[in-house]
């Protein structure tokens, strides 16, 4: 963790998020690509629930102090991973190919407009940063 | 796991797409070709699509996303066998002893469909070359 993300955890957050949409982005490639390849199943990468766990303050937490326990929400913002699901063509119809593609367009623009807000937060961010460091100048 | 990657997977798509293409115009071009160096009349090409994994060192590491991060290649190209078209035409040089000649069994309509099919998946694929360039691009503002 670098010195400035342990100054604002915000910034910590963003960094995180900006890594995650670039997954997306490329799960989302990914599908486009086999947009007409025979019997693909498309896949959607999901994060943003593991996110908000990760920055909602619970005080419920399940904890593993088992060998055979494993994590059900991840600890910290940096561990979150994201999981990925895949939903196969249910039609039957044709080549089997699942990829929606206007689906997947709108999913493609509304990923990287998310990436760019969070890409102007950090921006603000470092700006403020600047601001204090240069004594308010 | 890069930005680049992206620009990997959508390359690989506009490479099959225009394979694809490629094979559409050969198709449309001996539409109506009676001989060929094999024999016989011209038989429609199509093109079978496979996927590839892309970032193999993800692989390794076993990282969840990278399963999901599929290009695409052509498989192979495949003969349609289906049978020729049979049209009176005595006086063709190939015509066979009742005077039918054999031609390709290419249909210009679904050609034309595919083609357009095509077409659309190709600018799909450059759409999301912009959208990661832009990505990129906004990146190197950080701090700016």
């Amino acid at each position: 963790m670098s010195i400035l993300t342990q100054l604002d955890g915000a910034m910590n957050l963003l960094h995180k998020v900006l890594d995650l949409r670039t997954t997306n982005q490329q799960v989302i490639a990914s599908n486009i690509a086999n947009a007409d390849t025979p019997g693909y199943a498309p896949a959607s990468f999901q994060f943003e629930k593991q996110l908000r766990n990760a920055v909602s303050e619970v005080d419920i937490r399940p904890v593993t102090n088992q060998p055979g326990h494993f994590a059900i929400t991840p600890d910290s913002i940096n561990q979150i991973k994201g999981e990925i699901t895949r939903s196969p063509d249910k039609t039957r119809i044709g080549d089997q190919n699942g990829v929606k593609l206007d689906q997947e367009m709108i999913n493609l623009s509304e990923n990287q407009i998310l990436y760019e807000a969070a890409m102007t937060m950090l921006n603000k961010k470092l700006a403020l940063l600047k601001y204090s460091a240069n004594d308010g100048k | 796991m890069d930005l680049f990657t992206t620009f990997d997977i959508a390359s690989s798509a506009m490479r099959a797409q225009r394979t694809r293409l490629n094979t559409i115009s050969s198709n449309l071009a001996n539409v109506e070709t009676t001989s060929t160096p094999e024999g016989g009349p011209y038989k429609r090409k199509s093109t079978y699509f496979q996927t590839i994994p892309m970032a193999f060192e993800d692989r390794l590491q076993n990282s969840i996303a990278s399963k999901a991060l599929q290009g695409v290649k052509v498989k192979e190209i495949l003969e349609d066998d289906s049978e020729p078209q049979k049209v009176y035409n005595p006086s063709h040089p190939d015509a066979d002893e009742f005077g039918y000649i054999s031609l390709p069994n290419i249909s210009v309509l679904k050609e034309i469909v595919d083609m357009s099919s095509a077409v659309r998946s190709y600018e799909a694929n450059t759409t999301v070359i912009k959208s990661a360039k832009r990505m990129a691009l906004k990146a190197l503002e950080i701090g700016r």
